[in-house]
């Protein structure tokens, strides 16, 4: 069953399909809000928010859009207007990679192109991907997890956010490099260790 | 002729399919010659693709348990 016919069934009163809905999209939903905020009992909070939106809203989807779309631009929104009224600093004014003072973007180390795909999605290298985006300013996070983690398209990243295609090229090219760079550094330090030890 | 670094600021929009076709073609041949912008790009492919399969999409169970009892109680009653 597609999402739209689930979606009728929600707005003739089934609230069963509105259970699948969620169980379908929480996940998702889930861990862009965690990445969005940084916390965990925020990120949950916002989720329910979210989805009780969802709900009230529903019968506003016009289907312009796909559902998923339209989830997550509620759940972006509930996560931007929380951080605008209580971290107002984080979103509008922490960009320390636009700002960024000669603009260059660091090469990388052989390392990390040369460590097997498995490690780097190890426990550990997942981890060190989290560390990654978790550094960057709300503004560019928020693209690189919509786009690179969630697989949205570059127009749906920008309706979701609200800014234009340009701004989200833009964006997302910083918050690749950004990662990227963070990524290379430590794994040439990890090689860099490695190589310390085997030559004691 | 283009500097590296422009040639790299172009290879985010290259990944994602947003460069003409006479550009792309540019930033190839670069590539082919370029070590350092070549490796650049290899290590950005990477970089998404740990990004599309690195971060778990797992929801905690108490997590999942909490959202069920607070749309059931908040969405009920509601009037669509």
């Amino acid at each position: 069953m597609d999402d739209q016919e689930t979606i009728d069934k929600v707005i003739s009163g089934d609230f069963d399909a509105f259970e699948r809905l969620v169980e379908k999209y929480e996940g998702r939903v889930y861990r862009h809000l965690r990445k969005m905020v940084n916390d965990k009992e925020l990120a949950e909070d916002l989720l329910q928010e979210t989805f009780l939106s969802a709900y009230k809203g529903l019968k506003g989807f016009e289907g312009n859009s796909s559902f998923s779309t339209w989830l997550f631009r509620i759940a972006t929104n509930a996560a931007l207007m929380y951080l605008r009224k209580n971290r107002p600093e984080i979103v509008e004014y922490d960009d320390q990679i636009g700002n960024k003072e000669d603009g260059a973007i660091r090469g990388t180390s052989p390392a990390f192109v040369s460590t097997p795909f498995d490690i780097l999605l190890s426990l550990e290298g997942k981890n060190k991907i989290e560390e990654a985006i978790d550094g960057l300013p709300v503004i560019y996070r928020s693209v690189i997890v919509l786009r690179d983690v969630e697989g949205f398209s570059l127009e749906e990243v920008a309706g979701i956010m609200n800014i234009s295609v340009a701004a989200v090229k833009s964006r997302l090219h910083r918050a690749r490099n950004a990662v990227r760079e963070a990524l290379g550094s430590y794994y040439e330090e990890k090689g860099a260790s490695a190589a310390r030890r085997a030559s004691k | 002729m283009k500097t590296c670094k422009e040639f790299c600021e172009q290879l985010s929009d290259y990944l994602d399919g947003e460069i003409g076709e006479r550009e792309c073609r540019l930033i190839e041949d670069h590539l082919e010659v370029c070590q350092p912008c070549a490796l650049l790009f290899e290590s950005l492919k990477l970089t998404v693709k740990i990004c599309e399969q690195g971060i778990s999409d797992e929801v905690p169970p108490e997590v999942r348990s909490r959202l069920k009892d607070f749309l059931r109680k908040h969405c009920k009653g509601y009037q669509m």
